[in-house]
């Protein structure tokens, strides 16, 4: 308790002996999504978005790391979309060859790039973008050690952060409103538990590995039909176990990628995995263009089918460093699939623009299945977004 | 019979002469070539660590300047290949990216990729190295250290450039991913640095000339190029790396040049 009141001090003159040295930076982004259809339930089809994140960074050397990062997010049509989260606020105790991290924070496990399996740290900010990478901070306390015989992490995570989703005025929303009010646990602690989290990860010449263990409140909750006045789902967040592997093989330019859990605690124990290669031709034709090759499948027990997807990127390797990532995804037996385009580039020393199209398959093809994607069939959109990076 | 006999002795006797005479000098050019490769790569020996920042100007045809800014670290690992950390600072959307980069002497080197947004650390083909470095004219191979091991020498000659002489050496990559078939090295005879390097494509094109300048002395015996231009021949564009402030013998161990030092850039 001493040790702890002690680094607490250490935390907080961090943070008042600030502007000695420290970096003060962020940015602001501007979005917008036009939906090419009409919705189904009445939502807009034009929304536009402003993002703001101021960062502080301090580097005190032997001493440690002090780090704070703000998102704070504006929608002008979904309520729900609206966001102010602290992404980082943390203090690094450096020792020699281990570290301790106190305070708010994310942290990514994992390899693949289509499905991401094993992260599991923070929670996930899905109405931001459904692709899962976007995430909010986690109150934790880490302590890592790295030796000869690799990496190893073992966390306290103390609290739990709900999922977000997309509101009634949102678009890319399931037909029935997720009720994020009025969210049920099954630990009698609700969002105020401990969880607890180890992961040991290393790597022998070409091949990278780790394995962890979760045990605490599942991130991905089920749901349940409401039972209010106006029809929805209350999420469900249960108490969960989860083991993972990842692993990466490296052979020249190919690497090969797998991920993997199993997870007991939401019904029956069940496995989902991802696994997959990624290849990069460096100079293609002789010019400076390198193309990237990502093929990924995906697979879960709960899904009676998961999407493969076939991914590339064009790095021009210029002064803007412009790029197109493109993807199309395939599920092969719901017969459905997915497009995405997505450009960047710089603009001047200080900008940056992208620009993503999106499109769900909406063909009526009946084949006796099920579509997965039947909610976004008409959620088709391009994004343009600008951001703007300020400090020094 | 007994004067072709001789004809033929005699002639034999030549060529065989001849022949080994050739692989002799060959293997002494080979020989003084990997000489004086070794007495420059002394030269960078014995600093223990360092730390820099980094100014790159990527200059186009035109001669519009774009600035990046970069941190250095490298630790030198006995009897292998250097460890070395880059951290980006400037442009502001790469600020926090970061390179970690284990060379090795007799096998393909380490390097994991962080990328701050999604606080994610990747391993990364080291044989993509040919490719470009951040935009810029010099490629992930230009920043890895030559380590002696690494190339087949040939001496080619001295030479006298405004009063001061050079060796010139050829060297060849034994590496099959190298971008290059053939570099021709300029080494001021004085104090073994690098002056000059011709760097020749897959095709034996002259395509870069790179060459070191503003050399300071540390530590008493280490000599440091305070700049560093690439200039590609085939497209017209530069490259200038400044460096602003070095410092060595700064205590830097392994743990600084670990996953987790990767993670601390941001």
């Amino acid at each position: 308790m001493i040790i702890r009141s002690r680094k607490l001090l250490i935390f907080l003159s961090g943070f008042f002996l600030l502007p000695i040295d420290a970096e003060y930076i962020g940015e602001f982004s501007i979005e917008d999504r036009y939906f090419l259809n009409d919705s189904k339930f009445g939502q807009s089809s034009n929304h536009s978005s402003f993002t703001f994140s101021p960062e502080i960074f301090l580097d005190l050397q032997e001493e440690g790391i002090f780090h704070f990062k703000a998102k704070l997010r504006n929608d002008q049509e979904d309520k729900e979309r609206n966001l102010i989260d602290i992404q980082e606020f943390y203090f690094i105790d450096l020792g020699d060859a281990r570290e301790i991290k106190y305070g708010i924070s994310k942290e990514f496990w994992g390899v693949t790039e289509t499905g991401h399996r094993v992260d599991i740290i923070n929670q996930t900010d899905s109405s931001e973008s459904f692709d899962g990478e976007d995430k909010l901070g986690q109150p934790m306390i880490k302590i890592s050690m790295e030796k000869d015989w690799g990496l190893l992490d073992v966390y306290a995570l103390l609290g739990f952060r709900e999922r977000t989703y997309a509101g009634q005025d949102g678009r890319l929303r399931f037909p029935l409103v997720v009720d994020t009010d009025n969210p049920k646990y099954e630990s009698t602690a609700k969002n105020k538990r401990t969880d607890f989290a180890i992961r040991w990860s290393h790597y022998f010449d070409n091949f990278e590995v780790a394995l962890s263990h979760f045990s605490g409140t599942s991130r991905e909750p089920r749901f349940i039909p409401s039972q209010k006045k106006v029809l929805g789902l209350i999420p469900y967040y249960e108490t969960i176990d989860q083991t993972g592997i990842e692993a990466l093989y490296l052979i020249g330019s190919l690497a090969l990628k797998l991920e993997a859990i199993s997870r007991s605690g939401q019904e029956d124990r069940f496995s989902a995995v991802t696994v997959g290669f990624e290849y990069t031709k460096i100079g293609i034709a002789d010019s400076r263009l390198d193309l990237g090759w990502l093929f990924e499948i995906n697979h879960d027990d709960r899904i009676y089918s998961s999407p493969s997807v076939l991914g590339t990127r064009l790095t021009f390797n210029d002064n803007y460093d412009s790029q197109i990532l493109s993807g199309i995804s395939y599920n092969e037996k719901s017969a459905e699939f997915g497009l995405f385009v997505e450009a960047s580039r710089r603009l001047g020393s200080c900008c940056m623009i992208s620009i993503e199209s999106v499109y769900f398959d909406d063909s009526d093809e009946e084949n006796g299945e099920k579509k997965l994607l039947e909610s976004f069939k008409d959620d088709d959109f391009l994004r343009v977004e600008f951001t703007y990076y300020f400090g020094e | 019979m007994n004067t072709l006999n001789n004809f033929f002795t005699k002639r034999l006797i030549i060529v065989a002469v001849t022949v080994i005479g050739l692989i002799l000098s060959g293997s002494i050019s080979a020989n003084k070539g990997l000489e004086i490769a070794k007495l420059s790569d002394k030269n960078n020996e014995g600093f223990g660590d360092s730390s820099s920042s980094m100014t790159m100007e990527l200059v186009s045809k035109k001669g519009d300047v774009v600035t990046r800014k970069l941190r250095f670290k490298r630790l030198e690992v006995p009897e292998d290949g250097d460890k070395s950390i880059s951290v980006f600072e400037s442009p502001q959307d790469v600020r926090g990216v970061a390179i970690l980069s284990y060379a090795h002497k007799s096998k393909a080197d380490d390097q994991w990729l962080y990328l701050p947004a999604l606080k994610r650390v990747k391993r990364i083909a080291s044989k993509n190295k040919s490719g470009p470095f951040l935009g810029s004219e010099f490629t992930f191979e230009d920043f890895s250290f030559a380590e002696v091991e690494k190339y087949d020498y040939t001496y080619i000659k001295e030479e006298l450039i405004q009063g001061k002489e050079f060796f010139v050496i050829e060297r060849i990559p034994l590496d099959p991913y190298s971008g290059y078939t053939k570099q021709v090295v300029w080494i001021d005879k004085e104090n073994y640095t690098t002056h000059k390097i011709h760097h020749f494509d897959r095709k034996s094109f002259h395509l870069k000339t790179q060459t070191f300048s503003d050399y300071k002395q540390y530590l008493g015996f280490f000599w440091q190029p305070h700049r560093v231009e690439m200039k590609n021949h085939q497209n017209g564009k530069g490259s200038i790396l400044k460096f602003d402030e070095v410092s060595f013998n700064n205590g830097l161990t392994d743990s600084d040049f670990s996953q987790n030092s990767l993670k601390r850039s941001r």
